[in-house]
């Protein structure tokens, strides 16, 4: 196997950093799509029971854990935000579907992120032994001149 | 890329299409009627158009009238898909606008095809909202060298990245390039954009980590000067524009540089956001044009079809994965005919 010089593992070192900057921004990525996809399962839970619910009386969370037990003027409109800072009435029903639909989208860009990333993770790990056997090498070529 | 918009407005097109094509079979079948019963009464010379020529003529050249109620549906449709894929409202309402000026109140002839009439219609009205496109071999050809090319933007929108695949592509169009490393703010920038020139065999001109950018930006500038290179491409920190100090030292680069153009980098994935952070800036430290990066992660295409109808400046490039060539110029024309076919 050929020497590594100095220089190169430098420019390893260099990849290594750049690489694992863009895999903790895909990460972040990945968090904030599960989030979203989390908060719109719960509130297709919300809109369901919301509709069973006769009274249509439900715990509304204020923050710090504290809750308190609200009615529900008009359960079956809902005022929906469907992107670019618009917000629409739609009935329950619709309203469960639209957000049923933006739950597959963020899955699906979630399984895409994970691609990437996992892909990211490979480069890594080729890139990673590279470097371990530089590292060996370097020790091993110091260990000769002592 | 843009692929659950593609879908959508497929769905969209059909819908139209249905519309249309429903509100005109009643007007063609009472054409087809009105010629039976005109044939029944008279005898069909043998050298005259027969009675299927008759029917023929009169249902493909009979035109009809497309009517606001014919398509209010698929309208109202159309402005949900638009909106849902993160479209911004104003621009969403110029397409609503352009595809009904261009179907109601037209004469159409009930044989031309419907799918073709809707296709035409949609296509333009994405064709007025994404304005010309930006041709950067054409800029750089019709400016005095070397070209001096500033990029700004918002931080972790992959804008150093953006820097070294518009070198890689310019390289690639057989122009010499200096790329300048004015990002001292943030630790390692230096170290990553001097790797990235390294990988792709660019000149990089660079300083000591917190140095003065506007400093780093005019020897890259002068670098290029003394050894006849034709594009300068700036590297900056990224800022948001309610930082003063920051938006201030950008103000002194451009002073300093006096760029040729200056390039706003965002990502495609930020949707409407990136619409309204480049509004922020093209109003506080001007922009020429954009670069959207991650559109290959974005599905919905919002913000690539608001951004140039928006702030008025177009679009340059679009990143579409992580390799080099990964960058494309972005063409109007290309992008809907990506996204409605272009079997018209």
């Amino acid at each position: 196997m050929q020497q590594m010089d100095q220089r190169e593992l430098m420019t390893l070192q260099h990849y290594m950093k750049e690489y694992g900057q863009q895999a903790e921004i895909f990460v972040g990525q990945l968090e904030m799509l599960e989030n979203g996809r989390m908060e719109a399962l719960a509130a297709v839970e919300t809109l369901e029971a919301m509709l069973s619910a006769e009274d249509g009386v439900v715990l509304l969370q204020i923050g710090g854990g504290a809750s308190v037990r609200a009615k529900v003027l008009e359960p079956d409109k809902i005022l929906l935000s469907i992107g670019a800072e618009v917000v629409v009435e739609r009935p329950n029903k619709e309203a469960v579907e639209f957000l049923k639909e933006r739950i597959m989208e963020m899955e699906a860009s979630q399984k895409k992120v994970a691609e990437t990333l996992d892909r990211l993770r490979s480069q890594m790990n080729e890139i990673n032994k590279r470097l371990e056997s530089g590292y060996q090498q370097a020790s091993a070529a110091g260990q000769d001149q002592e | 890329m843009f692929g659950g918009l593609k879908e959508k407005l497929q769905a969209v097109r059909d819908r139209l299409g249905s519309s249309i094509q429903a509100s005109a079979a009643p007007q063609a079948m009472a054409a087809a009627e009105t010629v039976a019963g005109t044939a029944a009464k008279k005898t069909i010379s043998p050298a005259g158009p027969t009675f299927t020529d008759k029917v023929k003529v009169l249902i493909t050249d009979r035109e009809f009238i497309v009517s606001e109620k014919d398509i209010s549906d698929a309208l109202s449709e159309l402005e949900m898909t638009l909106l849902t894929s993160d479209v911004a409202l104003p621009v969403t309402d110029a397409i609503i606008a352009h595809v009904r000026a261009n179907l109601i109140g037209k004469h159409r002839k009930i044989g031309q095809s419907v799918d073709a009439l809707v296709v035409g219609a949609l296509k333009s009205a994405l064709l007025e909202v994404l304005g010309t496109g930006f041709s950067l071999v054409e800029f750089i050809k019709a400016h005095d060298r070397p070209v001096k090319i500033l990029f700004t933007g918002v931080n972790g929108t992959g804008k150093t990245t953006t820097v070294a695949k518009i070198g890689a592509y310019l390289k690639k169009q057989g122009y010499s390039v200096v790329i300048g490393a004015g990002d001292t703010y943030r630790a390692g920038a230096t170290e990553q954009i001097s790797v990235h020139a390294e990988r792709i065999g660019i000149k990089i001109i660079q300083h000591q980590e917190g140095a003065d950018p506007s400093a780093v930006l005019f020897d890259s500038v002068q670098y290029a000067v003394s050894h006849k290179l034709d594009v300068v491409l700036a590297d900056t920190a990224g800022r948001f524009h309610t930082k003063s100090n920051l938006m201030n030292q950008l103000e002194k680069i451009r002073r300093v540089m006096k760029p040729d153009l200056v390039v706003y980098v965002d990502e495609a994935v930020a949707g409407n956001d990136a619409v309204i952070r480049a509004a922020e800036f093209d109003r506080t430290v001007g922009a020429d044009a954009i670069v959207l990066t991650k559109a290959d992660m974005d599905s919905r295409g919002g913000a690539a079809i608001s951004i140039a109808h928006t702030i008025g400046k177009p679009l340059m490039f679009l990143g579409t994965g992580q390799r080099y060539e990964d960058i494309i110029p972005f063409e109007p024309v290309k992008v809907v005919d990506e996204l409605l076919g272009s079997d018209t």
